[in-house]
This record gives structure tokens, C-alpha cells and sequence, in this order.
């Protein structure tokens, strides 16, 4: 079988097509944007004598450049997603190039198994109580615009495969993923807090994170493509989760030190309604970076299972503890890169 | 007992503002009209209908599409904004003004002079009016050089230097270079022909109407070669410009740091610089004692007036008066303002179209194949 890998050059995509060398799947077709990206892989690839990778440079903002690198393939994962940039930049590389993508696989004769990593970012968590349980179930969110335009693209991206699915009647399945670490990639996620002023704001307290180590999410991919039921959801988060604050301070340890100050819940809403009253007073003077409703998604605080993943038979391949030694290993070794 | 008098604030006219071109730069236009009295911004449309749905979902605006045709029919816009590449721009205005709305435009306003012209012509023709985004040359610091232009404190300008600095690492750079299929790879000036306007808006309106003299040098200063489309792009650019008495100089700068963005104007009775970043606006200080101890007072002068457009500044954000594109609002109440009075827009045709000159000629010694290859 022919797997179609869409941003096979990222920090989670690259993962990906190993974990498919390592379940066997070793006819993969790596579309990139920057062909550079190719040698990680073809290092990767020297570890399965049996691999055989293709490399597709397409530009999935261009529909004509889509049609050659699905000829032949049975499954596509679609990773590839914009992570920074202006709002319509991010919305041209994750939700215009979904479309494309999608337009592509309708128009093909053979029948497409699709994968979509999505994210934790489409679920509509501000108005959920704190420490409710996050799980497949829970709805999509519907207030896109006050929430990041990365989640907002998200959100749009996913709805698209799911009117497609409708539409065309191809085979779904859609992955959600909390935060992706390991080496490579961000030391902190905003769950955990924010640097300002050259502080370190630890805004994640006592909450779980919802981490998922990048080979552990790439499993869960590679698990779901192949095992995983159409039409189905599947969140990605690892077991043996730790706290904000567990995580920090093993960073603290393992990695650097790093001035923080903790905010408590009840001041970060305060502060939250403050500052999304002063940027509507001041008509947008300062952008409302903070706002209740935000505050609510990012840092309220909930639970996680990924129960419906392990029915499908997924194990990850490393513990949390291990994980985040691996990942604070590379991390004393790379500096951290700039968002 | 004094009687009670209530100041009211005139009720304006409310305008409904629509927006084609849903990019980078429609959120600025989005963001404005947003919290602009007496404007709503009515519809947003995009040939891409996604990236329509986008700016009208996070800025609440009440529709969008992807045909402009159709926006313009179901609408009845008053103002459009016209954020799309220029290459469109005429045939979108033409067609926004035989829909009966007046039309603020990006810049560049076109691909050439001679395009400007047709697109003016055929707004005066439709009864309609129009600007161009100069917004930098209404924000607070501008405003304030220009009163002082009003009431003398220069004198007459004897030397312009405008310079505009450009980090191609940075957010818009960053979009271009990573993309040789941008659209300003295809402007016949490319990189230039879409920052110059900022560096000639500033020195046109300050020379006689005259044709001026312009002499330009332009290179490429980074090493890189990608074997794409980015490669042909020139990054440095120098043009010496004089008009009747008045010389000028200006920059674009691509690799100087800070990316800087000022103007500095010598006249014939004080020297002013306009810092656009910093929204500082100082005239230099002269050494009016002898000898060493004279000396020593233009740097504490300079240091006064330096601290004064601190504390301006520390009130204008007390006040809510420094947002990023405050020169945008500005610019936008004023050309509403014209609009609802029939009264002439705030920036004269004849000085856009001088500036659209300026950039031919500029672009013509820049890129003087593309020049001839598009000629043909």
C-alpha cells in the first residue's frame, strides 16, 4: 500500500514516517514543501533496508501540484499545517491547502483512506468546568473567533474533512493531539505559561498537561491509518501525565534555570477580564491577549483519557518520565527555538 | 442654578465599508474600521472564498464572498476597500465605482503610471472618490511635522533624506521570500514598486510641481542563491531626486539594523527628523555659544526635546491615541468625512499620480530589462 504523508518534513511528520517503516508500511511517498527536508528522512530511511521513500516537493496552496503526488496511493495522513504566520497565511497553508488537498482526493478514481492529524485546538473547552473530562466526545468548539487563529484554522480544517466525508464518502479518521513534545521541538507550550517582560508567567499551575511525546503521537497516527475505525476520533495523549508545574520545575532541573513567576488561576481571570477591557476601551490600542474566554480554553484546567486509542491497540512507545528525559536532553543541547 | 449643557458629538452619516482582498494586510483594514465611528464594515470578499469566511468570522463582519460581482450587487457598499495586488486594481475600482462606491486603494495603486491615471479617470468619471493607503503620512508624528511645515518652524525644505528599512526575515519578508510564486516577485519593480511609495509620498509633497530630476541605483546585497524566483529580486535601493531647489535622497534598505523608517527634512530655518518607529519628531539643535562649552549644550537640547516627545507620547497612549495603524484611522476618518460632505479626499490626485511618476522612472533605471520585456 502507497501512504501519501503530507508535511513529511515537520518535527511530527518526520516521526510519522517512521513509525510506517515500523510497522512494515514501507512504500511512503513524503510530500514537502522545502526538498531540503528530505535528508532527516532519508536518514531515518537507512535504518529499514526494506524502505522505499519517494519525495513529492508540492506546494499545497497550488491544486495543480496535488494530483502527481496522490497517483498510486491508497492512504493519505495529512500533517502538514502552518503553525505561525499572519491569520491568512496560517489559514492559506492549513485550511485553503486541506481544501485543495481534499478536492484532489474526490476527483481521484480509486477510493482514499484519509488520516487527519488535527488538534486539541478544535474542541470547545472555555465553557467546560474545571477538571472536566476532555475526551471525543466533547464538542467542537464554537467560538473560533475568540479563541487563537491557530485553533482557529483547526477547527475549519477539520469541519472541511468532515463536509467532504459527507460529500464524497471517503474514509475518515481524525486525530486529535494535546501537545506534541520531544526533541526538536518547543520547550513550552502556552499551557504552561508565557514569557513576558523577560519573566517566565507560569500559568498552567496544577493542571494537567495534556502531552503526547512525538513518537508516541506518531504511533497513535500509524496505529489509527491502520487499525483505527472510519469515521472515528481518536484524542492523543500519553499516559502517566504530569502537571504544569511538575513539568517546570523538571525543566528547571534537567535543562536551564528559568526565572518564573506564578500566576494564580483567580488572578490570571482577573487579569484576563482587565486586559479584554482596557483593548475594547482603548479600541484595540493593545491586543486583548488575554481574555477570560481564552484563559478558560487554555488554562482551566481539565482531564484527559485516551481510551478509545489504546482500544485500537495502541501502546506508547515511551513512558512521560522517559519521554521528557529524552526531550530535556536535547533541549540542553539546542537552544530554544524563537515563535 | 447654571443651565445643564450637554456636548453631543455630530451624528455621522453611517457608511457601509466592504473589503476585497482578504490577505495579510485586509486585517489592518478589518481592524480600523472596526472601532471607526460611523463605519461598519458590511461584507468581505475574497476569490478564495475560505480566506473571505475567515476575516468575516474573526472581525464580525456581516457577510462575505467570493465574487465581487455579487458583494457589489447585494450590498450597496458606500466605501470599498481595495486590498488585493495591484495588477487587479483598476479593473476592481471600475467596476466598485459603476457599482456606485467610492474606493480606498492599497498601494501601489497600480502597475504603472499610466494605469494610475485610467484608474482615477475613471473614478472622477463615476462621480465617485478615492485615496490611497498612505497611512504612515497621517500617523501622529506626521500630523505633527506637517503643522510645523504649516507655520513656518522649517522654513523652505532645502534637502529631503526619507528612508525606509525592510527585514526580509521578517513577517511580510519572510511570506515573500519563502514564496518565489508571490505576487510581488511578478511587479515589474518587485519589492520596491511595493515599499516605495512610502519613501516618495514623503519627499513629493515637499517639491515644486515640477518634474523632477531622479536618478536611482538599485542591488542586491545578500549572498544567497536559491535557483528560484526570489533570486531576481533586488534589495538595496538609492535614489537622488531634485525638484526647482530641492534635492532628495531615498532609501529603501533591506539588511541595515534597525529597520528604520524616518524622514528627515533640512530647511532653510531648521532641520527636522521624523522618526515613524519611534514616533519622535525633534529639530536638531544648533550651536548658538563659542567654543567648547557651546559644544556642550546641543546634546542636552536634543536630549530635552527628546524627553518632551517622550512624555507626548506617554500621553497620546493615556489617552488611546498611539494604536499601531493610528495614521490608518486618520486617513480613513478623513476620507469618510470627505465622502459624507462632497468635499475634496484627503490627499490630492495630482500628488499620486506625481508619486506614481517618480516610481516609473525609479523602476525603469531598477529593473530596465523587466521594464523593456513588459514594454514588448
Amino acid at each position: 500500500m502507497k501512504i501519501l504523508v503530507t508535511g513529511a518534513g515537520g518535527f511530527l511528520g518526520k516521526s510519522i514516517v517512521e513509525r510506517l517503516l515500523a510497522h512494515g508500511e514501507n512504500d511512503v511517498r513524503c510530500m514537502l514543501r522545502d526538498t531540503t527536508k528530505a535528508k532527516g528522512l532519508e536518514t531515518i530511511a537507512a535504518k529499514y533496508p526494506a524502505a522505499k521513500l519517494e519525495f513529492v516537493s508540492v506546494n499545497l496552496r497550488n491544486p495543480s501540484e496535488i494530483s502527481k503526488a496522490l497517483a498510486g496511493c491508497s492512504m493519505v495522513i495529512h500533517a502538514a499545517a502552518a503553525l505561525k504566520g499572519s491569520p491568512a497565511e496560517m489559514f492559506l497553508d492549513s485550511v485553503v491547502a486541506s481544501r485543495n488537498l481534499l478536492e484532489a482526493v474526490a476527483n481521484e478514481l480509486r477510493a482514499i483512506r484519509i488520516v487527519l492529524v488535527s488538534s486539541f485546538g478544535t474542541m470547545g473547552v472555555a465553557d467546560l468546568p474545571r477538571g472536566a473530562m476532555v475526551d471525543e466526545r466533547t464538542p467542537m468548539e464554537q467560538h473560533p473567533e475568540l479563541r487563537d487563529v491557530y485553533s482557529h484554522t483547526k477547527l475549519r480544517q477539520e469541519q472541511l474533512f468532515w463536509e467532504y466525508r459527507a460529500k464524497y464518502g471517503f474514509e475518515l479518521i481524525v486525530l486529535r493531539p494535546g501537545v506534541i513534545y520531544g526533541p526538536g521541538g518547543g520547550h513550552f507550550s502556552n499551557r504552561v505559561g508565557l514569557s513576558l517582560f523577560g519573566r517566565f508567567l507560569h500559568l498552567g499551575g496544577n493542571n494537567l498537561l495534556p502531552l503526547t511525546y512525538v513518537d508516541n503521537c506518531a504511533e497513535a497516527i500509524v496505529v489509527a491509518a491502520l487499525a483505527g475505525t472510519d469515521g472515528e476520533i481518536y484524542n492523543v495523549i500519553d499516559d502517566d501525565l504530569v502537571t504544569s508545574k511538575q513539568y517546570l520545575a523538571a525543566y528547571k532541573k534537567q535543562v536551564k534555570k528559568v526565572k518564573s513567576v506564578p500566576v494564580p488561576y483567580v488572578a490570571l481571570m482577573w487579569g484576563s477580564r482587565m486586559v479584554e477591557r482596557y483593548s475594547a476601551r482603548s479600541k484595540g490600542q493593545l491586543p486583548a491577549i488575554f481574555t477570560p474566554y481564552k484563559t478558560r480554553a487554555m488554562w482551566g484546567g481539565n482531564q484527559f483519557s485516551n481510551a478509545r486509542l489504546k482500544s485500537i491497540g495502541w501502546r506508547p512507545l515511551l513512558s512521560t518520565r522517559e519521554g521528557m528525559d529524552r526531550a530535556f536532553a536535547a533541549f540542553r543541547a539546542e537552544p530554544e527555538k524563537t515563535k | 442654578m447654571a443651565p445643564c449643557t450637554l456636548k453631543r458629538m455630530p451624528v455621522l452619516r453611517e457608511l457601509r465599508i466592504g473589503i476585497i482582498g482578504c490577505g495579510k494586510i485586509a486585517d489592518g483594514h478589518a481592524e480600523v474600521v472596526k472601532y471607526l465611528d460611523g463605519a461598519t464594515l458590511a461584507a468581505v470578499c475574497d476569490r478564495e472564498p475560505l480566506l473571505a469566511e475567515q476575516l468575516a468570522v474573526r472581525y464580525g463582519a456581516g457577510a462575505w464572498y467570493g465574487d465581487v460581482g455579487e458583494m457589489l450587487a447585494r450590498e450597496r457598499l458606500d466605501v470599498v476597500h481595495i486590498t488585493t495586488p495591484p495588477g487587479v486594481h483598476l479593473a476592481l475600482t471600475q467596476q466598485c465605482v459603476a457599482a456606485g462606491a467610492h474606493v480606498f486603494l492599497e498601494k501601489p495603486l497600480a502597475l504603472t503610471a499610466k494605469e494610475s491615471k485610467a484608474l482615477i479617470d475613471a473614478v472622477v468619471a463615476g462621480g465617485r472618490q478615492m485615496t490611497i493607503n498612505y497611512w504612515p503620512n497621517f500617523d501622529p508624528p506626521a500630523m505633527q511635522f506637517k503643522r510645523m511645515l504649516a507655520d513656518g518652524t522649517l522654513g523652505d525644505p532645502v534637502h529631503v533624506e526619507a528612508f525606509i528599512g525592510y527585514d526580509l526575515a521578517g513577517a511580510y519578508g519572510q511570506a515573500l521570500m519563502s514564496d518565489p510564486g508571490h505576487w510581488v516577485h511578478r511587479l515589474p519593480g518587485k519589492l520596491f514598486q511595493n515599499m516605495m511609495d512610502h519613501i516618495f509620498n514623503r519627499i513629493v509633497p515637499l517639491f515644486p510641481d515640477v518634474e523632477p530630476e531622479v536618478h536611482a541605483f538599485a542591488y542586491k546585497r545578500r549572498e544567497a542563491v536559491r535557483g528560484d524566483g526570489t533570486d531576481a529580486l533586488l534589495d538595496e535601493l538609492r535614489v537622488f531626486l531634485r525638484g526647482g531647489n530641492v534635492s532628495a535622497y531615498g532609501s529603501l534598505c533591506s539588511h541595515a539594523r534597525p529597520v528604520a523608517n524616518t524622514l528627515k527634512v533640512y530647511g532653510t530655518r531648521a532641520t527636522v527628523e521624523v522618526d515613524f518607529n519611534n514616533r519622535t519628531v525633534v529639530t536638531s539643535a544648533s550651536q548658538k555659544y563659542p567654543s567648547a562649552v557651546g559644544r556642550l549644550i546641543p546634546p542636552v537640547q536634543m536630549a530635552s526635546r527628546y524627553a518632551a516627545e517622550a512624555k507626548k507620547n506617554l500621553g497620546q497612549f493615556r489617552r488611546h491615541e498611539f494604536h499601531f495603524f493610528a495614521g490608518m484611522s486618520k486617513l480613513l476618518e478623513l476620507f469618510y468625512d470627505s465622502i459624507r460632505r462632497d468635499a475634496p479626499p484627503p490627499i490630492s490626485y495630482s500628488e499620486i499620480l506625481r508619486v506614481a511618476d517618480v516610481m516609473d522612472r525609479v523602476i525603469e533605471q531598477a529593473y530596465p530589462a523587466q521594464v523593456e520585456e513588459d514594454a514588448r
